[in-house]
């Protein structure tokens, strides 16, 4: 493929790949499956560039390839080996920017978010990235009103996982 | 406050907390080999394409016999027919797999992206059943033949009741269906554990809309 598509799409992919690490951040749980998935989601990426048209944003086409990468094409690779919690080592909540209990509180969410499925962690992404419902049933392939339905689940399945 | 609200807060900081990876890390990682569903899949089926047809092919190459017994045979238009539909038919799967294959866009929604996944799934199990049909009408019709040429045995039923050569034909018959559905829960099984995660994350889409 010529150079020149291959440099802008580094580009563009270094620019926004903070898209890629949050997808990597739900669904893995360690440093190790994080870079592998981060590795599928660059190749899938990148086979997929040349069609990209530019009608959407590049960060907007970057959160269907980086889900669809995640729940539907992979495959967990087997050098994979399990180390350290993730949420530990790389992404240590600082001191002074919490209180203890937000500190906490924050942690049990994550642990929370990580025991939902592929679906719901997909639909508690794209809210977190403030994407509007429309986005959300694009992206999914469902109606408006079932991913509202459905987001309203979710907000009640993390609830009762905090409190049992 | 809202517990996703309170996560929403949190999510937004954590930007600069991600390893950020270089240019040349992100063109090195782009072209390193990709491990998805889809290519196993695609492997897959051209494995199912290929053991079937060395199947049919195996017996013609390996025995002089049966070599010398087929070119008799290639004057009958009865063979040559069936050999042209079952070339006719393979030909038929090949196409179906490829412009299913090529349906594959990873730029698909969700839901679109996994029906076009679980669809080559299903022409390649199309494609074992059909052959599984033919073992079942095949080995059974061969085997009376095979008696047939056979002087001895050949003899031997014809001494026997009719009792005997039906109970005889049936268990022929049974232990084909038995083995011919080994093979069918085998590669059940083997595909079920493949896909089950990806037909429970299509479930869970498809759920929503009753």
């Amino acid at each position: 493929m010529n150079k020149e598509l291959e440099h802008s799409f580094v580009e563009q992919l270094q620019k926004h790949q903070n898209i890629v690490h949050k997808v990597c951040r739900l669904y893995t749980n360690n440093a190790d499956a994080h870079n592998d998935l981060f590795q599928e989601i660059t190749i899938q990426l990148w086979r997929a560039y040349p069609k990209f048209r530019g009608d959407s944003k590049f960060s907007t086409w970057m959160y269907r390839v980086g889900l669809n990468t995640a729940i539907t094409l992979y495959r967990k690779s087997k050098r994979r080996i399990n180390t350290q919690d993730f949420d530990a080592v790389q992404f240590k909540i600082k001191a002074e920017e919490y209180d203890d209990t937000e500190e906490q509180q924050l942690k049990l969410l994550y642990q929370a978010v990580h025991q939902l499925n592929d679906i719901e962690k997909a639909l508690v992404f794209l809210y977190l990235e403030d994407k509007d419902y429309r986005e959300i049933s694009a992206t999914l392939g469902i109606t408006e009103v079932n991913a509202r339905v459905k987001m309203n689940r979710v907000k009640k399945k993390l609830k009762t996982i905090l409190n049992p | 406050m809202d517990e996703l609200e309170l996560l929403k807060k949190d999510w937004k900081r954590s930007d600069n907390q991600y390893k950020s990876f270089s240019d040349s890390d992100i063109y090195k990682m782009s072209h390193k080999k990709s491990s998805t569903i889809v290519k196993t899949l695609f492997y897959i089926s051209v494995a199912e394409l290929v053991f079937w047809v060395l199947i049919n092919f195996l017996p013609y190459v390996l025995s002089e016999k049966m070599k010398a017994q087929l070119e008799e045979m290639s004057h009958s238009w009865i063979y040559v027919s069936l050999n042209i539909i079952s070339y006719l038919v393979i030909i038929l799967f090949v196409y179906l797999l490829w412009r299913a294959h090529k349906a594959i866009s990873v730029t698909d929604n969700a839901k679109k992206l996994m029906e076009s996944i679980l669809k080559t799934r299903k022409i390649i199990k199309y494609y074992v059943l059909y052959n599984l049909s033919i073992a079942l009408i095949s080995i059974p019709i061969s085997l009376y033949f095979s008696i047939n040429e056979h002087p001895e045995i050949s003899e031997q039923l014809s001494n026997a009741t009719t009792e005997k050569l039906v109970i005889m034909s049936l268990v022929a018959i049974g232990i084909t269906i038995a083995f011919l559905g080994l093979v069918w829960l085998f590669y059940k099984l083997i595909y079920g554990i493949l896909i089950r995660r990806l037909n429970r994350n299509y479930q869970e889409l498809k759920k929503l809309e009753i």
